[in-house]
């Protein structure tokens, strides 16, 4: 137990020291840039917490609006990588359940409260339908899922743009976007007209149960399927249904963090909705070493790091794209953690012989 | 004094502290097929690799033509003449043929590309052996026989005067065999130096002017291959000392557990591999089947265990049909299978000890506790089965592919003899582990026998059956060849390891 507790120190360590390191780069970056790196990161923490941190509740509501849906999405990722399986389509995932729930909606005339749950329900199916496709296309055809799930996620935005260009399109103007949804099904606000939505509740239950699904029979099944389909099987696993399996609740997850987006916050749908959660998310369940607690605390770092960088790059003369550069930094401190820890343990292992 | 194509002299190279080659002299005769025999991990490949420039020998000079030459690489190797086909082919599968000979070369029209004329030099070399490659055909399209082909013809365009061929008939079907063979002699003809590795017996009878055989890295002598008999061979390959250690024989009979009848599966590249073959095994006895690799073991250990589906045949457990049902019944009916192969079957690589002991054991009620795996329960499996089985660890949250071999062996020998077989199926449960481990392992099979459960123990180490069998078993090209009783001579097996049926034997 012990040593098990000093591992996870070490792991922790090193991820920080990867961190440090992304953002001393990324100072380097401010620096030839022309600006004084102090004054960006100095821009992005008061951007990101505000000036008085005790003060500006406002800052905090935000930046737990922004960790609802990176969290979402990539819990919903890491069920997915977990198998090895690279979901990378997760965006596709949610814009498919933020288009069946808003559908529903708007087109169903039942009573709101089954109106919601129906939404609710749709969402999650239409993620899970989408995410499950490219399970049933690597297991039926041995199909690449890194291109299915990434070209699903095209063909998503592209029924996105179709529905509301068309059939969707929002009848009281000419903007490209659908109608806003019934009012009386908006997820509540929290706190008096901050955008803290009740989504957070759903937030922190799938958190919970995340702690806890990697110690269900199904979570053994699922990460054992990711150390090879040859021992998976002879282990009495039935690799096929556990990778389609795995992908549905991958894909009805990111389908749900559509709806918690879409009914707390968008309320209609328009081009882009996804924004870039797919690949936020990505790095954030990578840089959580697919870990619930990593993922969680990845999550608020990529929420202040995004949040901070957009007030950055209005109170300095800093560009927002020095955050894309700390991203594609840490994806590759991660990648070079990964590298080293193989190398080592080979050689542990070359030793010990 | 001859003149030799290749002369090494006191090849020696180790790996982590094993002696792969211990002092090799071998001596390749130009124009002439020059077989390198020996048994699975006698050090042939690793003896031409070290030739063909891939490995560096510790010790030892090597001569091409009379000359000393360092081989530091395969370029190098190739400029001197040398070309090798892999077991495993090198080809990029999306590319032509002609592509893939091209791939590496520097073309003769500068920036652009030489295809036709390269092409028109394939097509002509390939005419001239009669092997009908058409140099613009993609390697995807082509059978596992004309790949080789290629290969040979890449090798030989690259200008190899030595070939060196890795157990090149083992991917092929005998009539493919029989034309590979006449490509090579025609090779001959033309005064091209052939090693071909192998252990297969008929191979150096039909095609091959001299051999050398290896056995544990060691150089056991070079013949000339006219006259010299099977028998003869299989001394030199198999024959150490064969210890005459028998554990007591089975002292009940429980009747037949496990029946096999007429079964038929084909290998991964969809060739038959297990041709009607049958035999009973019954409860409290160990069956050993012998024979050389790649005669159908494999398949039949795994379709044993569900994990290939036969192509026709029965099997019986307890009298019931069993056929082509799932891994997964198989481990609930207490069929225990020890993999050849540990790390990619038998173990989660990247998976801790505590749970590889209970990778079959998932949702469990054993391991469970309100719903969830309980790590607690599954500490005390691992504890329990550390001290049984003498694993060396250190406490069980390290990842599988910390242990040593041997003690991997061990937990997977823990594992699956934990489960409390009545069937217990072990494929060459003792390859590659010292001797103090090898015969704790074999131990353990008889202890399991001795609790009433039919054992069948595939392995290729001659000795290793003699000592734990009750009854020998003999495999040969998917078929069951004969069964022996236990203290059978073990040329006698080794005549039905090569193919002769036990009913020949008996004439002779």
């Amino acid at each position: 137990m012990n040593k098990k507790f000093r591992d996870s120190l070490i792991n922790l360590g090193e991820t920080l020291a990867m961190l440090v390191l992304a953002l001393l780069v990324g100072a380097l970056m401010v620096k030839i840039s022309g600006n004084d790196p102090l004054e960006a990161y100095s821009a992005m923490l008061t951007g990101a917490f505000g000036k008085n941190p005790l003060k500006s509740q406002m800052k905090i509501y935000e930046l737990l609006v922004k960790v609802i849906p990176l969290m979402m999405v990539a819990f919903a990722m890491s069920i997915a990588f977990k198998a090895q399986l690279w979901n990378i389509g997760a965006g596709g995932q949610f814009v498919m359940g933020s288009i069946a729930s808003t559908a529903v909606a708007l087109y169903v005339p039942v009573p709101i409260p089954f109106r919601i749950a129906l939404s609710l329900a749709a969402a999650i199916a239409a993620g899970a339908f989408w995410g499950w496709l490219a399970g049933w296309l690597k297991v039926r055809f041995n199909a690449n899922e890194v291109i299915t799930t990434l070209m699903l996620s095209y063909i998503a935005n592209c029924i996105l743009l179709w529905l509301i260009n068309g059939p969707m399109q929002d009848p009281y103007s000419d903007l490209t976007q659908s109608d806003v949804i019934p009012e009386a099904m908006f997820l509540p606000r929290l706190i008096g007209n901050y955008r803290l939505h009740s989504g957070i509740f759903i937030l922190v239950f799938v958190a919970v149960v995340m702690c806890f699904f990697w110690k269900t029979p199904l979570g053994y099944q699922i990460e054992l399927v990711g150390q090879g389909r040859k021992v998976a099987t002879y282990s009495g696993a039935n690799v096929d249904r556990t990778i389609q399996t795995a992908m549905l609740i991958s894909g009805g997850l990111a389908g749900l963090a559509g709806w918690i987006e879409m009914f707390g916050i968008l309320h209609r749908l328009f081009p882009d909705i996804a924004s870039n959660y797919g690949d936020i998310s990505n790095i954030i369940a990578l840089l959580g070493g697919l870990n619930p607690y990593g993922i969680i605390a990845s999550s608020f770092f990529f929420a202040v790091l995004i949040n901070g960088g957009s007030s950055m790059n209005r109170m300095t003369n800093v560009p927002y794209s020095i955050v894309d550069v700390i991203q594609g930094l840490i994806i590759i401190f991660v990648i070079a953690k990964v590298i080293l820890h193989r190398k080592n343990s080979s050689a542990a292992v070359k030793k010990s012989k | 004094m001859d003149n030799y194509a290749v002369e090494m002299l006191g090849i020696t190279k180790i790996f982590n502290g094993v002696k792969a080659n211990d002092a090799i002299d071998f001596r390749l005769r130009p124009g002439s097929i020059h077989g390198l025999l020996g048994e699975n991990g006698a050090g042939k490949t690793t003896l031409m690799n070290i030739l063909y420039g891939l490995y560096r020998q510790e010790e030892g000079i090597i001569k091409i033509n009379g000359k000393q030459e360092n081989i530091d690489s395969p370029t190098k190797a190739i400029s001197l003449g040398i070309g090798m086909v892999h077991q495993h082919f090198m080809l990029a599968r999306p590319l032509t043929v002609v592509e893939n000979v091209m791939l590496g070369h520097k073309s003769r029209r500068g920036i652009l590309l030489d295809t036709k004329e390269t092409a028109e030099e394939l097509k002509d070399l390939s005419d001239h052996y009669h092997m009908g490659i058409d140099p613009y055909t993609k390697i995807y399209q082509l059978s596992v026989g004309e790949q080789q082909r290629v290969e040979i013809l890449t090798a030989i365009y690259m200008g190899a005067e030595i070939l060196i061929l890795d157990e090149p008939t083992a991917v092929l079907t005998p009539q493919e065999t029989e034309e590979f063979f006449h490509t090579l002699r025609e090779m001959r003809k033309d005064g091209k130096s052939i090693v071909l590795i192998t252990h297969k017996l008929e191979e150096i009878a039909a095609l091959v002017d001299e051999v050398t055989v290896l056995r544990d890295g060691k150089m056991i002598g070079t013949r000339r291959a006219e006259g010299i008999t099977k028998e003869e061979l299989t001394r030199m390959m198999v024959g150490r000392d064969v210890m005459f250690n028998f554990p007591p024989l089975a002292e009940m009979n429980l009747g037949v557990k496990l029946s096999i009848r007429d079964l038929t599966a084909v290998n991964d590249r969809g060739v038959p591999s297990l041709n009607g073959f049958s035999l009973d095994i019954h409860g409290g006895e160990i069956v050993g089947l012998a024979g050389v690799d790649g005669n159908g073991q494999n398949e039949l250990c795994e379709v044993l265990t569900g994990l290939r589906k036969e192509t026709g045949g029965s099997i019986f457990l307890d009298g019931e049909d069993v056929s082509g049902k799932t891994p997964r019944f198989y481990i609930d009916k207490k069929v225990s299978y020890i993999p050849e192969d540990r790390h990619t079957t038998g173990l989660a690589m990247n998976w801790n000890l505590k749970k590889n002991m209970i990778l079959k054991a998932i949702g469990s009620k054993r391991f469970m506790k309100g719903g969830l795996m309980n790590e607690k329960l599954i500490t005390q499996n691992w504890d329990t089965a550390r001290d049984e089985y003498q694993i060396k660890a250190i406490d069980g949250d390290e990842k599988a592919r910390a242990l040593s071999g041997g003690n991997q062996q061990k937990l997977i020998l823990a594992r699956e003899l934990n489960a409390d077989p009545d069937v217990l199926i072990a494929n060459q449960p003792t390859r590659g582990l010292d001797i103090g481990a090898s015969e704790y392992v074999r131990q353990k099979l008889i202890e399991s026998r001795n609790g009433g459960a039919a054992v069948l123990v595939v392995s290729a180490d001659l000795e290793e059956i003699m000592q734990v069998s009750d009854r020998i078993a003999v495999i040969y090209g998917g078929r069951l060849m004969g069964i022996l009783p236990r203290g059978a001579d073990v040329y006698e097996i080794g005549s039905l390891m090569m193919g002769k049926r036990q009913e020949e034997l008996a004439h002779e």
